[in-house]
């Protein structure tokens, strides 16, 4: 049986006395598991990451990391896990080498053995050959993926990436992907990480939990969230504007039926039987379907259905970019 | 401890020699205040030699310019009196404002990833002075340095040699130290720059004139005298006149330099303490 490496128990961060970041939630990660926190800016993700890995103290509740209470063993922990910030801390004036060198010595790794590692990562993340650059001749992925560097070069057993792929262009992002993926599966590293990017949780994730406002919504596997859905969803428009939702409604395999304006939105059991019923049904009607789109379940829509809000429109609790200032200015 | 303080000093160092130009606004100020405010100004030139027509005996003129030359240490000019007093302020400026670097590895999140790495609170501290200590004592020894090239500027005293010259820079490594451990520790409890602006200006500036820094003290309001004669600046600018001005120093002499260095040392260390416990407060989990 795998052992839980990261357990938090009705965690609770409160700043000033005022704000609550993080209100009352309860996970666990187990050893080798890839684990999403998503939500939109401003959920509480960073708070997280933040208490876990000992940078914010726990208002209420308990977690413990690697085995060791966070908030008794901070000293312990911190040998433990490696981090990748949202902030890129590397140092533009020092070169690439430079960085993760000195990153070894601040986790107390022998010389020879950070040399080793060093190459052994730089090679990994493709950046043996701007080893010897300053950082600030980086690109923002190459950046990106120093900083990865800099949070493995102590071989910990966990790694928190907060947003690990934040401004980085589609190709770039997908390299980070394989990497990421590739760390945990073959070095067997636990990785938590944040991300506002659905398919990218979707895509990564063994296990995701979905933060808003401070609180899970929900968490599970990403095929278990989109399952919970019920299916694909058919858009489809028509040129007459009569009727037909009770009649699509008797089509077998057809769970629901929304009718805006001259667009209808059905969801589908199993698309291969009931999407050519529909297109026959309609045409026997003699009318015209002037429009038609398949959908398969998306974290989107599993994010859409929980929160009510798109990611995109931002928290479902309104202001969260708000509680995020606010939270920066009562530290 | 000591690993981890020389590995983060090392790197903020590494970034200095890199771009050395950094430390040209520091040494220019010291420069423009010892090259024209100090030779605008020679008190013994306010002696007049004659009054309303009638003129002063040569030697009533001397005596009067030895007794104010006397209130300047019996510096030979006044850039020699003030170069010490420079230096002073050179180095308390370079320590408070130095503190900009450390809020800003706050606000770029550099200070996060020195957290929540397995080192001592306090090596994120002294490194934090160190840094900053040596670009000052740097910017110090360029600026004695420039001092004596100053047409009729710094003059040493008969006899003065590597133990004056050793002597000088640890009266002002104490006392950059002390308060550098001070500035330091504000500049890791603030979480913005113009906070520390405010604070710094607050401090720096009253401490430096509240000192023998650019006007002997035999020049001051009982008042503020008061207060200065125990101005750890004052003690360090002292220290430094004296074996400046005289070289070789008397028995007498000599017991005020040992009593002022002892005076910096327990200032020094004491401040460091106080440092290190205002710094590992503000460094405590957010």
């Amino acid at each position: 049986m795998k052992t839980n490496i990261i357990e938090a128990e009705n965690l609770t961060k409160t700043y000033k006395k005022t704000v609550k970041a993080v209100d009352n939630i309860s996970f666990s990660v187990e050893e080798g598991e890839l684990f999403g926190f998503i939500g939109p800016n401003g959920a509480g993700k960073t708070t997280t990451i933040k208490m876990l890995t000992t940078l914010a103290s726990i208002t209420e509740g308990k977690a413990s990391v690697a085995g060791y209470d966070v908030g008794k063993n901070p000293g312990a922990i911190r040998k433990n896990i490696g981090i990748v910030p949202q902030e890129l801390t590397a140092d533009d004036e020092l070169k690439g080498i430079e960085n993760l060198i000195l990153s070894a010595k601040l986790h107390h790794v022998q010389n020879d053995a950070a040399r080793k590692k060093a190459k052994e990562l730089l090679e990994l993340l493709e950046l043996e050959g701007a080893a010897q650059r300053q950082v600030k001749t980086y690109s923002g992925g190459m950046r990106r993926r120093l900083q990865l560097a800099m949070g493995l070069i102590h071989d910990p057993k966990i790694l928190f990436l907060d947003e690990p792929t934040l401004g980085l262009d589609i190709q770039t992002r997908q390299n980070m992907w394989t990497y990421i993926r590739d760390l945990n599966r073959e070095k067997g590293i636990t990785v938590f990480m944040t991300t506002h990017y659905l398919e990218e949780a979707d895509s990564l994730c063994d296990r995701i939990a979905i933060i808003d406002g401070g609180v899970i919504k929900l968490s599970g596997s990403p095929s278990e969230l989109k399952a919970k859905l019920g299916g694909t969803i058919l858009t489809l428009q028509l040129t007459d504007g009569a009727d037909v939702s009770n009649m699509l409604s008797g089509i077998q395999d057809v769970t629901e039926v929304k009718k805006e304006d001259e667009t209808y939105k059905i969801k589908l059991t199993r698309t291969e039987t009931a999407l050519p019923a529909i297109v026959e049904n309609i045409t026997k009607k003699g009318l015209k379907i002037s429009d038609i789109t398949l959908a398969k379940p998306t974290l989107d829509q599993v994010f859409l259905q929980i929160t009510g809000n798109t990611m995109r429109d931002g928290s479902a609790n309104g202001d969260s970019f708000g509680q995020r200032v606010l939270i920066e200015r009562l530290k | 401890m000591f690993s981890d303080t020389f590995a983060l000093t090392a790197r903020s160092l590494k970034k200095w020699i890199r771009n050395p130009a950094a430390i040209m606004p520091g040494l220019f100020m010291a420069v423009f205040w010892l090259a024209l405010f100090g030779s605008s100004f020679n008190p013994v030139n306010l002696v007049p030699t004659q009054i309303g027509g009638t003129a002063l005996s040569p030697i009533l003129v001397e005596q009067i310019k030895a007794a104010i030359g006397s209130v300047f240490g019996g510096a030979a000019n006044y850039i020699t009196f003030l170069t010490a007093g420079i230096i002073a302020f050179i180095v308390i400026i370079n320590m408070a404002y130095g503190g900009i670097d450390i809020v800003l590895d706050r606000q770029l999140g550099y200070l996060n990833s020195l957290l929540s790495a397995p080192i001592s609170r306090a090596s994120i501290f002294f490194s934090g002075a160190f840094q900053n200590f040596v670009k000052a004592m740097f910017i110090a020894l360029l600026t004695f340095l420039f001092a004596l090239l100053i047409p009729n500027g710094l003059q040493l005293g008969s006899g003065f040699g590597v133990l004056n010259f050793l002597g000088v820079f640890t009266a002002f490594a104490l006392v950059t130290f002390g308060f550098g451990c001070l500035f330091t520790s504000v500049a890791f409890s603030v979480k913005n720059v113009d906070s520390l602006v405010a604070i710094i200006n607050f401090l720096a500036f009253p401490l430096v004139f509240m000192s023998s820094a650019m006007f002997p003290l035999g020049t001051f309001p009982s008042w503020l005298k008061g207060i200065a004669e125990v101005n750890p600046i004052t003690k360090a600018t002292e220290t430094a006149r004296l074996l400046i001005v005289n070289g070789n120093l008397s028995s007498g002499q000599l017991s005020t330099f040992v009593g002022n260095m002892l005076y910096l040392t327990v200032f020094a260390v004491v401040l460091a303490a106080i440092g290190y416990l205002i710094a590992r407060r503000a460094l405590k989990a957010e």
